[in-house]
C-alpha cells in the first residue's frame, strides 16, 4: 500500500513543479556551509571519467533496492562499463520512471559516455559505475555518509579516475 | 577526483552543496533530458565536461538553457 502510495506522489511531484517546490519547502535535507573542492587539472580529452547516479539503477542480476524501509537504502550497486542498457532495471519508487524505462540513458548516460570517448572528447571511461536510490534518510544517512558513499570514493580513486559526473533523478 | 553534478532543484543544490552543478530546468527523472534524444544527451554531457573546467568556485550552481548556446547564468557559490 505504501509503495503504491510512493509512486503516485513521485508522479505528481514530477508533473508537477509547484506541487515539488512546495515538497523541498517542506522536506528535510543535510545542509552543508561549505562544499569540497578538487580543481581539475587537466584537458577532459585526457580525463577518466565515471558516472554515480543516484537513480536506483542496477543490475537484473543485482538485488534490488530496498523499497520496504521506509527510510530508504543507503547501499550501492557496481554496474561494469560494458553493462548493455537490457540487462539494466531500476529500483526506485520517489521519482517518475517513464522516461528513465524507455532509454535508461536519460538518468544513467552510460552509452553516452562511451560514444563520448570514441569520438575522443574524453580520455576513458573507467571499468564501473555506481548507483545508489536516492531515498535515503534517517538512520540511513549515516551509513551514507561514514560508509557507503566513502567505499564508492575509494574505489574510484584506486581506479585513477580523474572525473566524475552525478545524475540525480 | 573532480565532480559536477546536474541539479534539478535549485532549491535543493543550494541546501545541499556539490562542488559544482549545472541546472537545466529538466523535469524529476530527466537529469541528461529526454528518451532516444541522443544528440540533447550529448550536449548536456559536453556542457557537464566544460564546467568541469570553467568553474572555479565551490558551490557553483550555473543554470543553462540548453536548447541555446553559451548562455550560463552563474549563481554566487
Amino acid at each position: 500500500m505504501r509503495q503504491k502510495k510512493d509512486k503516485i506522489v513521485a508522479k505528481l511531484l514530477g508533473k508537477y513543479p509547484p506541487l515539488f517546490k512546495q515538497w523541498v519547502k517542506r522536506a528535510e535535507f543535510i545542509e552543508f556551509d561549505d562544499s569540497p573542492w578538487t580543481p581539475l587539472d587537466k584537458d577532459v580529452s585526457l580525463c577518466r571519467l565515471a558516472l554515480i547516479t543516484t537513480g536506483g539503477i542496477h543490475l537484473k542480476s543485482q538485488p534490488p533496492f530496498d523499497m520496504f524501509d521506509g527510510a530508504g537504502d543507503p547501499t550501492f550497486r557496481e554496474i561494469p562499463a560494458d553493462t548493455s542498457p537490457s540487462e539494466l532495471i531500476i529500483t526506485h519508487n520517489y521519482y517518475d520512471r517513464s522516461g528513465a524505462n524507455k532509454d535508461v540513458n536519460v538518468v544513467f548516460p552510460l552509452e553516452r559516455v562511451l560514444e563520448l570517448k570514441q569520438s575522443g572528447e574524453i580520455g576513458d571511461v573507467n571499468h564501473r559505475h555506481f548507483a545508489f536510490m536516492g531515498h535515503i534518510m534517517h538512520h540511513h544517512i549515516d551509513v551514507l555518509m561514514k560508509e557507503t558513499a566513502p567505499r564508492v570514493a575509494a574505489k574510484l580513486k584506486s581506479d585513477r579516475v580523474d572525473i566524475v559526473v552525478l545524475t540525480p533523478a | 577526483m573532480a565532480t559536477i553534478s546536474i541539479s534539478l532543484s535549485k532549491d535543493i543544490t543550494e541546501k545541499v552543496r556539490p562542488p559544482r552543478a549545472l541546472y537545466f530546468g529538466f523535469p524529476l527523472g530527466h537529469p541528461i533530458g529526454y528518451p532516444h534524444q541522443a544528440s540533447l544527451h550529448h550536449r548536456v554531457l559536453r556542457l557537464l565536461l566544460r564546467y568541469l573546467k570553467d568553474i572555479d568556485s565551490p558551490g557553483t550552481i550555473v543554470e543553462l538553457d540548453v536548447t541555446e548556446k553559451d548562455n550560463g547564468v552563474k549563481y554566487p557559490g
